[in-house]
């Protein structure tokens, strides 16, 4: 043997055998403990990873809660639409298939174009991406016919908000719109194309409504293709709510405003329930579904009866002579007056280098507490603003819910103003000047007051001095915000002026006398610029613009029923005449069950209306706030 | 002397034959697995098991052929086998066609065939012939002849390019020399040596070359692009746990996110179905299987065959080591086959043959007793 391998020249090299079995020993020591560290030490780690490969969430949507009337009248419910998809995975010619897109719909290609590169990025692997929202049948029957030449194209099916009174409700409703990317960042749940409320009580309800989305869990495999679906959570439906709105009634409310520019609200004032809360001009609802075009966006705000703004919560004007009902109830609390004793009124009172002129102009007489609210002299409460002085006046104003907001449930509501010795200062840099008090004392100068907060003092003045939070969904407790200092016996003698001011043959509230129902009512003029002589002789002709804004606001009374009306008219010219019939209309389908109008401009002007008095020191235009909308889906 | 006679027959390894078929069989249910793609409902798999399974059986063909000649008539068949595997590698470049980028194939009508597995064989081959009659251990002079020889096809191969089958030609060779032994002095400067002047290497790599070993050194950087295939393999790895996830239930190989499951990362299936227990059995089913070629290397009776066993020990050891290296995240993407596991026709049909070599030393390991 030994021979054998010699005659090779060599021994089998016993050190090479000895490096083979080291070799193969090391190589088993490194894979083994290699293994333990990837298998067992970090095996958890890697368990988690595969897991996260292969499953994605997905989301169900959950159908939005249908909106009511308070007599269970639908208002806003979902209603199917179609809207054309295009998985892109599917699609092997884009710029192809996107120019027939533009010839199926209509929508121009280039929009196409952008729509498709800006979404892009937003949308999941083999989710198709939105193109068009809203196909109507004829469209939807020519692409399902050339579908199948254009793979990639899916008509799909979603839910879509419908208002059924896309008018009527739109201030109160608001709307919804597809959520923005600042909104789907807040809400992981929120995907694209989903809708979220973007004004008014879908706004502010938008949690109770949305309801919750199911949802699904996914496996997919590496190229996002899904192979299996488990459920984890049904989607439930969004709540329905039942509005404390009487669609009659609002209806009614936009009927008797048509054409003008003006606010009407029915506040019932020992729930604090809204019955209507009207504000015209009007916008539709239902155009912000399905995305405005910018020539449609356009045209609501630049339009200059600002359709989009409430007046009833966002509109902001002087309340006239509105503000003597404040007043009175002031100076009763204050005990500053005896209410019998009277006070000459000569049309006009001095004070100092300036004259302060009563609206009529020969002067009441001698006028008593009542008369004065009765006829609405100025030169009684110029003299009532004297006494209290604005530090009184503002402290009340405030506990009785004016300057502050309201609290309704929607968005952007305006505060209204209440001037005080420190607002001034701190805003002009300037002292509070003496006529000022008397400006005051008539609800002009830098007063500003929302047609809502007017029907809250209403309504507090004839429930006891409680300020109520408007409240505009049926059914929910009274929320007391404020109680304004209000003896009974003095709320009884307001009530009995305002039921005088409507019943007096001199009272300026006439016209809103209504058979078998307590109806007491104060009219307001309130100035909005200081009229140059020259307009002042044109008299009622003067330019739409520069013509004084209507008030009226009162309240009825029948069988235990009650509601406060209020009707503000912007450049109404006359409380009475100007805000009156919106009022009167109010009353008799709240109290008589009469839904029709009477005939227009009933020749009934029984008193010489109620000018404003030309006192103002400065006009006050009314206030139109930010329009806070936003387009979020101008297509 | 016969060829093959019942004496030789009765004188097979019987413990290498038995740990090679395990192991094939093994890769064959691996890859049954691995070839399965779930989609919507059910499993489809495609047909690589089956195809694995054919060249199985040619390479039995092969093995058997392997066999049933003296290994000592190959020592003269040596340099011309070398010499034909220069030429064919040097018409690659003219005649191969090119396959993923990469021309390694010439194609012969009927089949294709790839000089670079044949440069495998005769490097083996001439390194056995030549180390067997090296009288002492190596100095400088003869270690750069053989490394020399080594080298010619091994750049001819890289050059295809086939980073993987170069660097395993000349690995190859390299464990040859080893096992034969090489001077003191030289091996502890060729220790300090290599490692200095392996950065110089990073110059002639290629960048997709590059781009793999960077991803290696740190996967995070780039998940999905080089460092992909290493993240996936290992959360494969990782995620089998103790027991894995059952057959046919791996998440990561079934979803395909575990890319070339059937071939380089086939063995990441096993690791994600089977666990830790899994990969442990296959572990020492690999190093039962080398220690039964180490003893052969140990036992020939003469030298030239214990070199061709410790050449294919190398073959097998190499290939073990880079794929699992890979595989587990210790080593840069290399595309070299883990055998018997991954699918691959001719690797498996060289696979069978060497080892019938291996068999062929060993059967015949008593016939000198009688000469």
């Amino acid at each position: 043997m030994k021979n054998l391998h010699s005659a090779y020249g060599q021994e089998p090299p016993r050190l090479g055998v000895g490096l083979l079995q080291c070799l193969i020993f090391g190589l088993f020591c490194l894979f083994a403990v290699r293994l333990w560290y990837l298998q067992i030490h970090l095996g958890q780690v890697f368990t988690e990873k595969s897991r996260n490969n292969q499953l994605r969430t997905e989301y169900i949507f959950a159908p939005r809660g249908f909106l009511r009337d308070r007599n269970g009248e639908l208002l806003a419910v979902n209603e199917p639409a179609f809207v054309l998809g295009l998985v892109r995975e599917d699609c092997d010619d884009i710029p192809a298939t996107l120019s027939k897109v533009s010839e199926w719909t209509g929508i121009p290609a280039d929009r196409l174009k952008d729509i498709y590169t800006r979404n892009k990025p937003k949308v999941k692997p083999f989710e198709a991406l939105t193109l068009a929202p809203d196909l109507d049948f004829d469209q939807i029957a020519m692409i399902e016919g050339g579908s199948l030449r254009w793979p990639g194209v899916e008509i799909l099916s979603r839910t879509r908000r419908k208002y059924i009174y896309g008018h009527l409700l739109s201030h109160v409703l608001g709307y919804v719109a597809e959520a923005n990317e600042a909104e789907m960042q807040a809400d992981p749940t929120l995907s694209l194309g989903d809708f979220v409320g973007k004004q008014g009580l879908e706004n502010r309800l938008d949690d109770r409504l949305r309801g919750t989305k199911g949802r699904r869990l996914i496996e997919v495999d590496v190229s996002g293709r899904r192979l299996s679906e488990e459920l984890q959570r049904e989607p439930k439906a969004g709540e329905e709510v039942f509005l404390s709105i009487d669609l009659g009634l609002q209806q009614l409310g936009h009927k008797v405003l048509e054409g003008k520019a003006g606010s009407v609200v029915v506040m019932d004032p020992d729930s604090g329930e809204i019955h209507a809360l009207v504000s015209e001009p009007t916008y539709d609802s239902n155009t912000f579904t399905t995305g405005l075009s910018s020539a449609q966006w356009a045209e609501l705000r630049d339009n200059p009866m600002h359709p989009l703004q409430n007046r009833a919560t966002q509109g902001v004007y002087p309340p006239g002579s509105v503000f003597k009902l404040l007043m009175a109830a002031d100076a009763l609390h204050e005990k500053a007056i005896d209410t019998s004793e009277t006070v000459q009124c000569t049309g006009e009172l001095a004070l100092g280098n300036h004259v302060f002129r009563c609206w009529k102009r020969g002067g009441h007489g001698s006028v008593n507490f009542q008369r004065a609210l009765v006829e609405s002299c100025d030169v009684y409460f110029y003299k009532l603003g004297m006494k209290l002085g604005v530090d009184r006046i503002s402290a009340y104003a405030k506990l009785a819910g004016l300057g502050v907001p309201t609290g309704i449930d929607l968005p952007h509501e305006k505060a209204g103003l209440i001037p005080s010795r420190e607002w001034k200062q701190k805003r002009f840099g300037v002292r509070w000047t003496k006529g000022e008090d008397l400006n005051l004392a008539i609800g002009q100068g830098y007063t500003g007051t929302t047609p809502l907060q007017i029907a809250r003092l209403v309504a507090a003045l004839i429930n006891g001095g409680k300020v109520l939070k408007p409240q505009l969904m049926r059914g929910i407790a009274p929320e007391v915000q404020s109680t304004m200092p209000l003896a009974p016996e003095h709320a009884a003698m307001i009530k009995r002026a305002m039921v005088a001011t409507v019943e007096d043959p001199h009272g300026t509230c006439r016209r809103v006398l209504t058979p078998g129902v307590v109806v007491g009512a104060k009219t307001g003029t309130a100035q909005v610029v200081r009229l140059t002589d020259e307009l002042k002789r044109m008299g009622d002709n003067v330019p739409y613009k520069y013509r004084d804004h209507a008030w009226m606001a009162g309240f009825g009374e029948k069988d235990g029923r009650r509601f406060v009306v209020v009707a503000m008219v912007e450049h109404g010219l006359h409380g009475a005449s100007g805000a009156g019939p919106a009022v009167k209309a109010m009353l008799d389908a709240l109290f008589l069950g009469k839904k029709e109008l009477p005939p227009r401009d009933v020749a009934g002007a029984e008193r010489p209306a109620e000018p404003a008095a030309r006192v103002v020191v400065d006009a006050v235009e009314p206030q139109f706030p930010d329009v806070p909308h936003e387009p979020e889906t101008v297509r | 002397m016969s060829p093959i006679d019942r004496r030789m027959l009765y004188h097979v390894n019987w413990p290498l034959v038995g740990l090679l078929t395990t192991l094939f069989f093994v890769g064959v249910l691996n890859l049954y697995s691995a070839s399965g793609v779930r989609l919507g409902e059910g499993v489809s798999v495609e047909p690589y098991y089956q195809k694995q399974i054919i060249w199985g059986t040619i390479g039995l063909f092969g093995m058997v052929a392997f066999m049933s000649f003296d290994y000592r008539r190959l020592s003269s068949v040596a340099w011309p086998l070398y010499t034909v595997t220069l030429l064919l590698l040097l018409a690659v470049p003219f005649l191969g066609k090119t396959i993923y980028g990469a021309r390694r194939w010439l194609d012969f009508g009927l089949f294709s065939f790839q000089p670079s597995e044949l440069a495998k064989f005769s490097v083996l081959l001439l390194g056995a012939r030549i180390l067997s009659t090296e009288p002492e251990r190596l100095n400088l002079k003869r270690l750069a002849y053989i490394l020399g020889l080594g080298l010619v096809p091994t750049l001819m191969v890289i050059k295809q390019p086939d980073l993987g089958t170069g660097m395993l030609v000349l690995l190859l060779l390299g464990g040859l020399v080893l096992y034969r032994g090489i001077r003191p002095w030289l091996f502890r400067t060729l220790c300090v040596l290599v490692p200095l002047l392996l950065p110089l290497g990073w110059f002639g790599l290629k960048d997709y070359q590059k781009r793999r070993i960077l991803a290696f050194l740190d996967p995070a950087t780039d998940p999905l692009g080089s460092g992909y295939h290493i993240l996936q393999s290992e959360i494969a790895m990782g995620s089998g746990r103790i027991f894995g996830k059952g057959f046919m239930a791996g998440t990561q190989s079934q979803l395909r996110f575990l890319p070339e499951k059937h071939t380089d990362f086939a063995v990441a299936v096993l690791g994600e179905e089977w666990g830790f227990f899994g990969m442990m059995i296959l572990l020492s089913l690999f190093c039962a299987f080398l220690y039964q070629i180490a003893m052969v290397a140990r036992d020939a009776k003469d030298p030239f065959g214990s070199y061709l066993a410790a050449g294919v020990f190398f073959y097998f050891f190499w290939q073990v080591l880079i794929n699992m290296g890979m595989v587990l995240g210790l080593m840069p993407v290399v595309g070299v086959p883990l055998p018997f596991i991954s699918y691959g026709g001719s690797a498996t049909l060289v696979n069978f043959s060497l080892l019938g070599l291996v068999l062929n030393v060993s059967m015949r390991r008593f016939l000198f007793k009688q000469n």
